[in-house]
This record gives C-alpha cells, structure tokens and sequence, in this order.
C-alpha cells in the first residue's frame, strides 16, 4: 500500500514538472514531496514540510499516514513525530484530522495506507493481545474526560488499576487520592460525573489516565469548552506534572521518557504549555519542530496560525 | 446495508468467540442487565400477550369457529397460532421495543461521550465486557419469556371461551391433543434466536451511533426498524425448516 502512494505521488511530480530529480547529486535536501493524489500543488504551496530537529529519539512517529472516511480525506500523507520526554502540540485550524491523529496512536482507527510507530513498534501491525498491553503505555484525555457514567469519581479513577493490577484496596486508595489531589478533586470522590461541571470532568479524566504512569500521555483539546483561565490553570497542571513525572522517571532510571502531546487549536496554550510543536492542515505537517523556532518562522502560514490574525493564507475556506 | 448486515455477522461471531474464551469478566455484567430487562419487560409483555391473545387468535377466530359450531377447536388453533407464531413473535418484539432499545440508547449515549474508547484505551474489550453479556441476558430472558408469553397468551384464549359463554373443557381437549413437544421446544429455541438477534443488532448499532444527541436517536430507530425485519426474516427460515423437518407437527388432530 505504501509503495502504491509513493509512486502515486511520484507520477503528480513528474506530471506538474516542479519536482527535483530523485537521483540528485547535488542537492543534499530531501526533494519536496508532490501534493497527495487529487490535491492541487496550490493547496499545499505553505506546507514547508521542514522540520527542526529535536535531538529526542521519537516516542511516536507517522510514516506516510493516509485516512479517508468515506469522501473525506483526512490524513494524506502525514509524517509527524512526537519526541520523547518533552510536551508536544499537535496544533491545526479546526477539522484538520487532529483527533484522528490521537485515535491512531492507541490503535482505535488503522490507517489506509503508511505507519503509525509507538516506540519504533508498528501499531497497525500488532496484533490484538500486544495492541491490549502496548495501550497500557498510554494515558489518554478525552474531549470530556470520557468517565463512565454508572461511576463515582473515586472509583472511575481507580478503574484502570483495578483492571491491570493486582494492587490492593489501600494501595489503589493511595494512588486514587494522591492523583485527584494533583487535580485538586480530593473533596469531590463520591460525586457523580454528571454532577460535575466540564472543567472538572476534564480534570478527573487527567487523573484517571495518570494513574497507571503512562509513558505517553495523550490530551484531545484539554481547552475546548472551559474558560480563558481555566485553560490556562489547566495548561500549568499539565507542566507541572510533567516535571514531576520526568523527576520521577529519572529517579526510577525508566526506558521512556514521559511524552505529552496536546491536541489544540487554541494557540495560547500552545504559547505557554508547547516544548514542541507540530503544524498540521490539509492532512499534512506544516511546519515542525521546537516551540522557540516555530514562533519565530518565517513561513507566513505559521506566523498567522500562531499569532491568531485574520490576514494571511489561512481563510474561511 | 449490506455492509452493515456483514458487521453485524462479524460482531456476532465475535461476540461468540469472546463468550466462550476465557476470561469471563461479565458475570455481574450479565446478572445486571437479565435483572434490567426483566423489570423492564414484564409488565409490558404481560398486557401486550393477554390483549394479542384475547384479540387476535381469541375473539377473532372464535366468531369463524362459531360459524361452524366448532369453538372447541379454538384449543387446537392456539397451539397453531400462539405457541408457533403469535406469543413468539409478541415476546420479540416487546423485548426488542423495551430492552433491545434501552440497550441501544445506553451504548449509543456512551459511545458519543467517547466512554467507550475510553474503556478500549484503558484495555477493556467492550465485546466482551459489554455485548457477551447483553448478548446472553437477552437470549436467555427471550427464551424464558416465551414460556411466560405462551401461558399468557394460552389465557387470552381462555378468555375468549368464557366470553363466549363455552365450557373450558373441549379447549383444553383439542388444546392438548395437538400440543407436540416439538412445539414448546421449537418456540424456546426460537425465541432464543429472536434474543440473539435483538441483542446484536441493537449493540451494534448503540457501539456504531455517531452524530451527538441526534445519532443516538437514528440509532435507537434503526435498531428497532433493523431487529424487527431481522426477527421476521428469520422466522419465516426458522418456521419453514421446523414444518419441514418435522412433518408430523403439520397433522390437525380433532
């Protein structure tokens, strides 16, 4: 499949003209890759598609990622990394795929064509037992926290170490209480999560995918739905947790990193919360690489997405 | 559509591997929802098989038999109507209508607050954790339920004698001369199907909704639209094979 969208990209190249010759000596930058099949060049002429280099290793990388329900195309031809031990952002307008990204990364959606890598092990390749023990990896935040509804909120954050660990019931009581003390909902185990307001889903939904110490934790629009300083209250727990956990890795000299990756459209977050950010629209990264660099691109896609202003190449279409 | 259909194949099979593979987490699961549909069906299936019985093979057919001075075959017409076709069919559609749509509004809310990929994240299989046990409830109350839809149904046309001022005695009479083992045991099997059915047409499509609010109310009226051709259809296979390959249940006795 992967070598079918390479050659099907290689020939719009050849036929648009534009493209470098594969087999160039002299120039040393990999050549620009041609639009996805069906794409106009025009379309995806502010994609740069360079990438600043993070010097991590990468916890999860897209190779060439395709994904199409039905008519939409929403990935085409991703390559996207998120390096290990540091907060990344997925960031994009509104209905770029971003979600898709996340529900690739723990094996709820498989890609068309091209490669999801977890730790340089293929998801879609895995299969269903090591697909069950490699999400263990993952912490992942819903868009509203996701809770089981029959649930209090002790026992929702308490559910996954019900489920993979033989912990005691003191023990999980530790854990549980410590974890919604960091989200500052100690007071609040035996409510309901209908009883609750969005701002604290979303927080109880942090808790509970804490509390197995991922390796990666996955945030999908952490912003959406709250306020402009519970989003920023919100974005500094995400950091300080983060430190605590990289403390903590450390101490315990463990394989991995912890790797955050928020997904957002909201570019103040962006600003405050990002070590690394990733542009992505049209189904394809921008532009890549460490917060500082990316604030200060030249490319002036990014530097309307990232400043928020209404003049530039990003339009209402 | 045909997709669907093939999903829903898929979900069955899948559903029957992950019911017999160890482990079996859905113990309480399944406890929980054969009590759910329980309380939630009994009533209704309780009016819905006296009135059905009473009305339709009862109070109808009894005014033909009357032409003919022959209401005591009444008996016999119910181990045709009501033990083969009507209290069957009574049962699946209550139980499609009231269970088999609460479990679709259930999974279909829980789908869209994404508690389901939750549950998949935190490596939980929500076939087996979720669909095995409303899978097995539901047959197993389908199943049961017939036997309480037959009684009921049976009462119906005993209500219908009375209301026709004739003894009892000749009913129960042509009753049990035609009554066959094979009817009783054909019903339950059948039911059991219908519970089958109901159960994975109405997850798949409470695990599938997509759209807010909204999918969840298309989901809950396919699942209904879905589960009843699916339980007609397989009626007509299942009443075919079980005349066919027991011919004898075709023979009227007096």
């Amino acid at each position: 499949m992967r070598d079918d969208a390479h050659s099907q990209r290689g020939d719009v190249k050849r036929t648009d003209g534009k493209a470098v010759s594969r087999v160039s000596v002299v120039d040393e930058s990999p050549p620009r890759p041609g639009p996805p099949e069906g794409a106009a060049d025009e379309e995806y002429r502010w994609h740069s598609y360079a990438v600043h280099p993070s010097g991590r290793p990468d916890a999860v990388r897209f190779v060439d990622t395709y994904k199409s329900f039905g008519r939409s195309h929403v990935l085409r031809g991703l390559n996207m990394a998120l390096p290990e031990g540091m907060v990344s952002m997925i960031l994009g307008p509104s209905g770029t795929g971003k979600s898709v990204c996340i529900k690739h990364m723990v094996g709820l959606l498989y890609p068309d064509s091209g490669d999801v890598l977890v730790h340089g092990r293929s998801v879609p390749d895995m299969p269903d037992d090591e697909l069950f023990e490699m999400r263990k990896k993952f912490g992942l935040l819903f868009q509203d926290g996701a809770l089981f509804g029959s649930m209090n909120l002790f026992d929702n954050v308490a559910f996954p170490l019900r489920q993979h660990t033989e912990k005691g019931d003191d023990e999980i009581e530790e854990i549980v209480m410590r974890r919604l003390n960091e989200v500052g909902l100690g007071d609040s185990r035996t409510r309901m999560p209908n009883e609750l307001s969005g701002g604290m889903r979303k927080r109880a939904g942090f808790a509970r995918a804490l509390v197995l110490e991922p390796d990666i934790l996955l945030f999908d629009e952490p912003d959406s739905g709250l306020d402009p300083v519970r989003t920023a209250l919100l974005g500094e727990l995400i950091l300080e947790i983060h430190r605590e956990m990289i403390e903590e890795a450390k101490r315990k000299q463990r394989e991995h990193l912890p790797t955050f990756c928020v997904v957002t459209h909201d570019i103040m977050s962006a600003r405050r919360v990002a070590d690394y950010i990733n542009v992505l629209w049209k189904g394809r990264i921008v532009e890549a690489g460490p917060a500082e660099e990316m604030l200060g691109s030249e490319n002036p896609f990014i530097r309307q997405f990232l400043s928020g202003e209404s003049q530039g190449p990003l339009t209402m279409d | 559509m045909l997709e669907e259909v093939g999903n829903m194949m898929l979900l069955t099979g899948r559903t029957l591997v992950s019911a017999v593979r160890p482990p079996y987490p859905y113990g309480s699961e399944f406890v929980g929802q054969f009590l759910f549909a329980m309380r939630l069906c009994w009533f209704p299936l309780l009016v819905s098989t006296i009135a059905f019985g009473y009305e339709a093979p009862g109070l109808q057919a009894a005014n033909f038999l009357v032409l003919f001075g022959a209401l005591d075959r009444l008996g016999g017409f119910f181990v045709l109507a009501s033990i083969r076709e009507f209290a069957p069919f009574v049962d699946a559609i209550v139980l499609a209508g009231v269970a088999g749509t609460a479990i679709t509004a259930d999974l279909g809310a829980r789908k869209i607050r994404e508690e389901l990929d939750a549950l998949e994240v935190l490596g939980v299989d929500p076939i087996k954790n979720l669909v095995v046990p409303r899978f097995l409830a539901l047959m197993l109350l389908t199943g049961l339920f017939d036997i309480y839809a037959l009684i009921f149904g049976v009462f119906g046309g005993i209500l219908a004698t009375v209301v026709n001022h004739a003894p009892l005695g000749p009913f129960f009479a042509t009753f049990f001369n035609n009554a066959e083992t094979t009817d009783l045991w054909g019903s339950v099997v059948k039911t059991t199907l219908f519970g089958a059915i109901i159960a994975i047409v109405c997850c798949y499509k409470g695990m599938t909704a997509s759209g807010g609010a909204e999918g969840v109310g298309r989901a809950v009226n396919q699942a209904v639209v879905i589960a009843f051709l699916g339980i007609f259809a397989f009626n007509y296979a299942f009443t075919q094979t079980l005349l066919a390959t027991h011919p004898d249940i075709t023979t009227i006795i007096k």
